[in-house]
């Protein structure tokens, strides 16, 4: 195994949860390391400097969003967190602090797999500090120079808000963005948006980009936390 | 042998009877009556007299009457009123008869008097005409001040004016009469007179009255004319006669008014305790009895009156009505409670105390206190107040009791139903737990067991059975998670307004290999609805999950919605056999499983999470066969209101 393979480092207390994610991740060429508490979680996440962490919410020895923001103080190393379905409230509390996506338990491995693809690849692209001028996904294709967005060759009409909603998903392309992320890159920190004015944008633009906006292929939502560019 | 089903130890239940008057402190004969019942586990009757039968009662033996009659309440006697104007041994036989007393208790003062010897004594009458009675006696020892004495009233002014006029309007008549008439038509016109004052001003001025008519008719007719002397010595009778009617007349108009006060009385406390009747009749729950009690109280006594509910421990201190009291008034109400004896103002106990507490009592437990608080001294303290509250008192307990105790029943009945239906989700729930995890238990031993390697074909099949079978976990913990979230209230429905399309867009999304293999049609009209996005992708999921199981591999299914003014209706549709009449509710019970169609696995949760989800939106959700055949689910959601507007773009 290179050494420039990812470190994933797991915060986890559950065995057969560690073991089912060292086994794929091994398998697909991750380093793994482990950590069975929030306090181990702290300490290896200083002494082995990993690349991304996945980290459960439901830790015996403290709040994983306790941690979670403890992370963000000092580090960009991305973080995917893992948590039960039907705690929505907790996914959005730690997307908003800064965590990078959430898997609800159960999750396949070709899911984990692709959120940690999606993750690494944001967390190289803001060190590279370079973002490539044209962005494209699926038939969608972005220039944020000349800011034109076409969907198959063909030139899309944007609003400025629907423009700036749709550059969002797009720079975070694969990645769920919070309805109060999305509102906040949007309309910046104005006080009176709701996600009521995010679903009238997410409708139009659906309308201009998916073919049936009833069956998104591009333009996906998460319910109770936000939108995501299929990516 | 004969087996004797009660045990010849125990004595056969007795019915006893104490006859009380109120003349004398009775409290050794109440004790001995329910003493001898309770040995017995029988049960006694207080039976008095009527006092208005007894001109000569006075208020002190009327008070002493009520309060005996509320010890024997306390003691657990009933208790009866004898009919007034009919034989007391008579009425007392007929009783003893009709309630099939057993034996008669009855208080004994001392050695008999003369008359009592010569008329025979009540137990001498009830002996003779029912032998079979046997009789206790207990003895009393009469107070020393005799209760019986007659406590003379005086006449007031008013009264002795009026018997003067009465005597000189007499007179005058006969002097205008005399010439023409004889001296016992004269007598008559005095007679009349001492009648018209005995009914009208009562016993004392008909007494003087008469005094005054034998003086007038002296001095005034009987010769020799105007002095006292008498020259006949027959006139002497007629004074005497005359006297005499005076008082028969004026003892009976005497009673005859106490027994319109008596009567007068009794009707205001009937009418009082119908009126509470009514206010009592409309049930509902303790708090609801205790609320119109207090109305109907405050304004049937003119009074602030609070109902105080007490529970295991007592009054509970905490309550709103205790801090509304204070300390000290709640703890005289305390004492009541706790004694079973009126406290508070105008009665022995506490009598400094601003109101007046009577305790209620229930069959079993204490109910809790009445509290009066009456504006000035004396209006709490007559007895006719204070029976009158005893009474309402006793009436307002059995209501609350009766509230209390269908409370519990309504509890308990609840309490088991939710006993039953958990019992039912148990075992239902723990065989379709068991079945999945019995076969990947057995999958994965196959796959870990030593021995020839095995097909690689069979291998694939064995995780594959695995997955699924983790999958139909995965969905029953869900939907009991759900579900118990649902039922216990947890869920809170956070409406949003949303377009149709991303509801079902995301709930598409997230069966998208379940329905790889499926056609769905979809005809959604462009529209907002005011719902939650969570739950809802929560019944979409379930119905589309239930579609898929119900219907043949391969068929398509139909997903249409129709906006209405105030509601939305969203229809699914399958191609499956439908549903059997009758069924098309129960299909939405808990743990209901439809018992036609193809054999399937669920626990028959998910249905059950939908109507509840909906019916937390305020909507409805049927089951209906499709015209096309096949099962068809219709959810109504209201529309109410309009989606918040947009401000301009360029102004956001």
């Amino acid at each position: 195994m290179s050494s420039n393979n990812p470190l994933v480092l797991i915060i986890e207390d559950e065995l057969p949860m560690r073991r089912y994610l060292r086994a794929t991740l091994q398998s697909h060429g991750y380093k793994v390391e482990e950590a069975l508490s929030a306090e181990e979680g702290r300490v290896q996440a200083r002494h082995l400097v990993p690349d991304i962490v996945l980290l459960d919410l439901g830790l015996p020895d403290g709040d994983g969003l306790d941690l979670a923001r403890e992370l963000r103080a000092w580090t960009q190393v991305p973080i995917i967190i893992v948590s039960a379905r039907g705690r929505e409230e907790d996914k959005v509390s730690a997307l908003d602090l800064g965590a990078d996506d959430y898997l609800s338990k159960p999750f396949g491995s070709a899911e984990l797999l692709a959120r940690i693809r999606v993750a690494l690849r944001h967390s190289a692209a803001v060190a590279g500090a370079v973002t490539d001028p044209v962005v494209e996904v699926g038939g969608l294709r972005m220039d944020f120079s000349s800011r034109e967005v076409t969907l198959a060759g063909e030139i899309v009409h944007l609003s400025p808000n629907e423009y700036a909603l749709l550059a969002a998903l797009v720079q975070h392309a694969g990645k769920v963005l919070t309805h109060r992320q999305l509102l906040r890159e949007v309309w910046g920190s104005s006080v009176g948006a709701q996600p009521h004015y995010l679903r009238v944008y997410m409708a139009s633009l659906r309308k201009k980009l998916e073919a049936d906006p009833a069956r998104p292929q591009l333009l996906l939502t998460e319910p109770g936390v936000g939108y995501r560019l299929k990516g | 042998m004969n087996a004797d089903p009660a045990s010849p130890s125990l004595p056969r239940p007795e019915v006893l009877l104490a006859l009380l008057d109120g003349t004398v402190e009775a409290s050794p004969l109440l004790r001995e009556a329910a003493h001898l019942a309770a040995q017995s586990r029988g049960t006694w009757l207080a039976v008095h007299l009527d006092l208005a039968r007894h001109s000569l009662y006075s208020r002190t033996q009327e008070a002493q009457l009520q309060k005996q009659l509320r010890l024997a309440e306390q003691l657990g006697a009933e208790v009866i009123q004898l009919e007034p104007g009919i034989s007391a041994s008579r009425q007392l036989l007929a009783l003893a008869r009709a309630r099939q007393v057993t034996a008669i208790v009855l208080g004994h003062r001392g050695p008999s008097k003369w008359w009592q010897r010569l008329l025979g004594t009540l137990p001498d009458t009830l002996l003779d005409h029912a032998p079979e009675l046997r009789v206790h006696l207990v003895p009393l020892v009469p107070e020393r001040a005799p209760l019986r004495a007659w406590v003379p009233e005086y006449p007031g002014i008013a009264q002795m004016t009026s018997a003067l006029l009465v005597v000189a309007l007499a007179t005058a008549l006969d002097f205008v009469a005399r010439p023409h008439v004889d001296l016992a038509d004269l007598v008559m016109v005095y007679l009349l007179g001492i009648t018209f004052v005995a009914t009208r001003f009562g016993r004392m001025a008909a007494l003087l009255t008469s005094l005054l008519c034998v003086a007038a008719l002296d001095f005034c007719f009987i010769p020799p004319r105007f002095t006292f002397a008498v020259q006949d010595v027959r006139h002497l009778g007629t004074f005497g006669v005359m006297l005499g009617v005076g008082w028969i007349v004026a003892n009976l108009a005497e009673r005859i008014r106490a027994q319109a006060r008596m009567a007068l009385e009794r009707e205001g406390h009937a009418s009082a305790l119908n009126r509470l009747g009514s206010v009592l009749a409309e049930g509902g729950s303790v708090e609801a009895i205790r609320d119109r009690v207090e109305t109907y109280l405050r304004k049937e006594l003119g009074m602030p009156v609070l109902v105080l509910l007490s529970n295991q421990h007592g009054l509970p201190g905490d309550a709103d009505h205790a801090r509304r009291l204070g300390p000290d008034e709640w703890a005289v109400a305390q004492w009541a409670l706790q004694h079973a004896a009126p406290a508070g103002r105008g009665t022995a106990a506490l009598p400094g105390a601003r109101g007046l507490f009577l305790p209620m009592h229930g069959t079993e437990h204490p109910i809790g206190v009445l509290a009066l608080f009456p504006e000035d001294r004396q209006a709490a303290v007559e007895p006719e107040r204070q029976s009158l509250l005893t009474v309402l008192a006793a009436q307002i307990s059995l209501a609350l009791e009766r509230s209390h105790l269908a409370e519990e029943r309504t509890e308990a009945r609840i309490h088991a139903e939710e006993e039953q239906l958990r019992n039912t989700l148990l075992s239902s729930v723990s065989h379709d737990l068991r079945t999945p995890l019995a076969t990947i238990t057995g999958a994965t031993s196959n796959l870990l067991a030593p021995g020839p390697e095995a097909d690689p074909g069979d291998q694939r099949m064995l995780l594959t059975t695995i997955h699924e079978e983790a999958g139909r976990l995965q969905r029953l913990v869900n939907n009991l998670l759900d579900l118990t979230k649902l039922e216990s209230g947890q869920v809170k429905v956070h409406k949003e307004w949303v377009p149709l399309d991303e509801v079902v867009g995301s709930v598409l999304n997230r069966m998208e290999e379940q329905l790889a293999e499926r056609r769905l049609e979809l005809d959604l009209p462009e529209v907002w609805v005011p719902l939650d996005p969570v739950l809802f992708e929560q019944v979409l999921h379930n119905l589309l999950d239930n579609a898929l199981k119900y219907s043949p591999a391969g068929s398509s299914l139909t997903l249409r919605a129709q906006q209405s003014e105030d509601h939305l209706l969203l229809l699914l549709s399958d191609q499956g056999p439908g549903i059997p009449q009758g069924e098309e509710e129960r299909i939405f019970e808990k743990l209901y499983r439809g018992t036609w169609g193809p054999k399937t696995t669920g626990a028959g949760l998910g249905l059950a999470i939908c109507r509840g989800i909906i019916q937390a939106h305020g909507g409805s959700i049927h089951a209906c066969n499709a015209a096309a055949g096949g099962l068809e689910i219709r959810i109504a959601l209201p529309i109410e209101g309009a989606p918040p507007e947009l401000p301009p773009e360029g102004n956001l």
